[in-house]
């Protein structure tokens, strides 16, 4: 614990920063799964994303950074704002599990999280570390992905778009409204 | 080492082992197997499911830039392309539901045993 | 490769064909581009190609696993005729979404790197998550898509997770890099390696509904569309083996020691589950959703034994599973609309139970044969291709000295065999008033080709062996 506090102290600004943005992240998800009120959720599951992102620029990943905000906070986190108030679902009045389902999940999960700790923490976990002479620091740069992007994965890349296409007609089939159907 | 070299590795990744992260990405993890768990409303369900999704992107990044190799955040890439793909058809799902039974309760969908 | 590129652009075709006012077009134009897709699967034959930067690999045995798997959604999509008097159904986006949803299957089956897999997972996914909940109006079908879309999307959190902490461990997406790590370990394999392993094989283990992440399947499998319900559980299954046996005979047979003894579990706890509580359904979709959970514990005796005959073992089974299952849910299809028909003018029993087929026999032989050949084939019965699978299967865990495992399989076939017989014996010995049945030519000849595909595999069982 102290040799923990020692190298506490040795932090500069930037390994503050990671400390601050590692406990915010952790209490948003906390608060995404606690809040009664589902646009709550939403709002701090957006905060999360923004934690996530400023570890990704600290981890030199500045492009996957923009992209988490655009793809994640601006598009995803919208559409399911915009559903949740499609719906008008303001307030939660059905938490109708009871609390030893929940503490039980909660005890499962936490046991779960200890031993995966444990494991990882481990010494025979053998978790890889930088090597100073071989590393480069322009591995997250868009210039970088993006040539890897349209080489190596060119075939993934583009059989992605057919997801897409599932995506978009499978909702718009489901999410049609049919003749007789009961409006909103 | 050399200082010059020195400059052009972040300081996160000179100061905070990988560990940390590993076990910032697992508990947030188990925060979203939880919230899957406990919550009956199919829309905090699925948010905790995105909460996953974001730990293993975090995981895959702190692994990359530690390792400077660039085909973690290709993946990183299509996990969020994926993404956003479930997410039009799930919520497509999830309006469909509402439509016929005015509620997004998991609980309230007994027509098959669940 | 072909079939990929190919289907991928006759999806397009087909939704735009599903602009033009006459729906009659859709289906012959679907069975087409399945037929050309299956043709040009062929053209790479007896050539091993790596394509793409090594993304994708095509040689003998992803030809015969994509050509099960063309050849089934063929004869599914065959038995669609029924959309065409459907007013609300909307056969062009099905057929768009079947073809697309191939693309994902192909690419599980000949991936090389874990991103394929993954993106290929994902649209067989989401594809099957439409196709599940098509039947909108219906409360059955949307609770079941909303089951399987949160259960299936937790679970690709966790196989993305175990993919995660491979790469980690290995540093590698490609079945070669974590191969070469895993057989070659200077300090002995780290932590983070298992617990990913775990994690993708806990992942894909649900998707081909092995116990215990099986309890999707039966709610599913009963909530779609019966049609739907035929490709879910050929299709889906052969691509899912098809994945789980390239990754573990490429990727994981150096740590064999590690994994056998948990698949092993998982297989015993996948027939005991599945076939037990078969027995106890009244509705014969439901048991068919049990009985392909069962099927699926006989396809895991293969890879927890694995060696030098399973490769063909999986093959032939799935193969044999899946014409089996496509004749007894295309005679259902037809069982169930007569008698919904009837239900409405008279009421009576539930559409989908085992007395529905009460005497189905006497009026309709055809249709009553063809039943009681694919449950005698599913069950395993000699002269059927069932058998042959089995006696694979069987032969498999033999080399490896599983007995125990034998042990399970054989006693929990003997408990198939039960309820498959329900079936025969509703058909062919109870009495029941069963109108005939019109059957379409279109369907008879699927039908016959079904039942004639069984009944030749078990009787010369060799015709398979050497082509991989």
């Amino acid at each position: 614990m102290s040799e923990f506090l020692n190298q506490f102290k040795q932090l500069t600004a930037t390994g503050y920063l990671f400390w601050v943005l590692a406990i915010l992240a952790l209490l948003s998800a906390v608060w995404v799964v606690t809040a009664r009120n589902p646009i709550h959720s939403v709002l701090a599951l957006i905060a999360t994303f923004f934690c996530l992102s400023g570890h990704y620029i600290l981890l030199n990943a500045q492009f996957l950074a923009a992209v988490n905000i655009i793809v994640y906070a601006g598009a995803i986190m919208v559409l399911f704002l915009f559903t949740i108030m499609f719906l008008n679902l303001r307030r939660e009045d059905e938490e109708s599990k009871t609390n030893l389902t929940k503490m039980a999940a909660v005890v499962v999960g936490g046991l779960l999280m200890v031993m995966l700790i444990t494991i990882f923490r481990a010494k025979s976990a053998q978790v890889p570390t930088f090597n100073p002479v071989s590393f480069d620091s322009r591995t997250g740069l868009v210039e970088n992905l993006g040539s890897i992007l349209y080489s190596d994965y060119i075939l993934p890349f583009e059989l992605a778009s057919v997801l897409f296409l599932v995506a978009m007609v499978g909702a718009v089939m489901l999410g049609k409204r049919e003749a007789g159907d009961r409006h909103f | 080492m050399q200082p010059t070299q020195n400059v052009l590795i972040p300081e996160v990744i000179q100061q905070i082992p990988l560990t940390y992260y590993i076990i910032i990405s697992t508990a947030l993890f188990v925060i979203g197997i939880i919230g899957v768990l406990t919550r009956r409303n199919a829309i905090i369900i699925f948010m905790s499911i995105e909460l996953m999704l974001n730990a293993v992107n975090l995981l895959l990044i702190a692994f990359s830039s530690y390792r400077s190799d660039s085909s973690g955040q290709v993946f990183v890439f299509f996990i969020m392309a994926v993404a956003a793909a479930e997410v039009s058809v799930g919520l497509a799902i999830i309006v469909m539901i509402y439509r016929n039974t005015r509620s997004i309760d998991v609980g309230l969908l007994n027509k098959l045993k669940w | 490769m072909f079939p990929i590129v190919l289907l991928s652009v006759f999806g397009i075709l087909l939704l735009f064909l599903g602009f033009l006012k006459s729906r009659a077009i859709l289906l012959p134009a679907a069975l087409l581009f399945l037929l050309v897709s299956l043709a040009v699967n062929f053209i790479d034959w007896n050539k091993t190609y790596l394509y793409f930067n090594g993304m994708l690999l095509s040689d003998n045995l992803s030809m015969v696993f994509t050509a099960i798997v063309l050849g089934s959604a063929f004869m599914v999509v065959a038995l669609s005729g029924s959309f065409m008097e459907d007013e609300s159904a909307q056969p062009a986006e099905y057929y768009g979404i079947l073809l697309f949803s191939l693309v994902g299957a192909l690419m599980m089956i000949g991936f090389e790197n874990l991103i394929m897999l993954f993106v290929g997972v994902e649209i067989l996914s989401v594809a099957m998550y439409v196709l599940t909940g098509s039947d909108k109006r219906n409360l059955r079908s949307n609770e079941a898509a909303l089951k399987y879309f949160l259960m299936g999307a937790f679970t690709t959190g966790i196989m993305l997770f175990g993919m995660a902490l491979l790469y980690g461990a290995t540093g590698s997406f490609t079945l070669g890099g974590i191969r070469a790590y895993a057989v070659n370990p200077q300090v002995g394999l780290s932590l983070l390696f298992y617990v990913g392993l775990l994690m993708l094989l806990i992942g894909l283990l649900f998707k081909v509904s092995a116990a215990p992440f099986h309890f999707w399947t039966p709610d599913v499998y009963d909530g779609a569309p019966t049609l739907f319900t035929a490709f879910m559980s050929t299709v889906v299954k052969t691509a899912g083996f098809a994945a789980l046996f390239r990754l573990l005979s490429i990727s994981f047979s150096g740590v064999y020691t590690f994994w056998w003894t948990i698949l092993a579990i998982i297989t015993t706890l996948t027939l005991v589950a599945g076939n037990i509580t078969a027995v106890y359904q009244n509705s014969f979709k439901r048991m068919m959703a049990y009985s392909s959970i069962s099927h699926a514990g006989y396809l895991l005796i293969g890879l927890a034994a694995l060696g030098q005959q399973t490769k063909q073992a999986i093959v032939f089974y799935s193969l044999a599973y899946s014409v089996a299952t496509i004749a007894a849910f295309g005679v259902l299809l037809l069982v169930a609309r007569q008698r919904n028909a009837e239900t409405i003018t008279s009421g009576g029993s539930s559409s989908e139970s085992f007395d529905a087929f009460n005497g189905l026999a006497r009026q309709n032989p055809l249709l009553g044969f063809a039943m009681a050949v694919s449950m005698l084939s599913l069950a395993g019965i000699p002269l059927t291709a069932g058998f042959w699978g089995k006696f694979y299967m069987f032969s498999t865990a033999v080399e490896r000295g599983q007995i125990w495992l034998l042990v399970v399989a054989v006693l929990m076939s003997a408990v198939g065999i039960y309820y498959y017989f329900r079936v025969i014996i509703a058909m062919y010995f109870r009495e029941g008033a069963t109108a005939p049945i019109r059957v379409a030519p279109f369907y008879r000849y699927v039908l016959v080709v079904a039942t004639l595909l069984t009944i030749g595999l078990g009787i010369a069982p060799g015709l398979l062996e050497g082509l991989f």
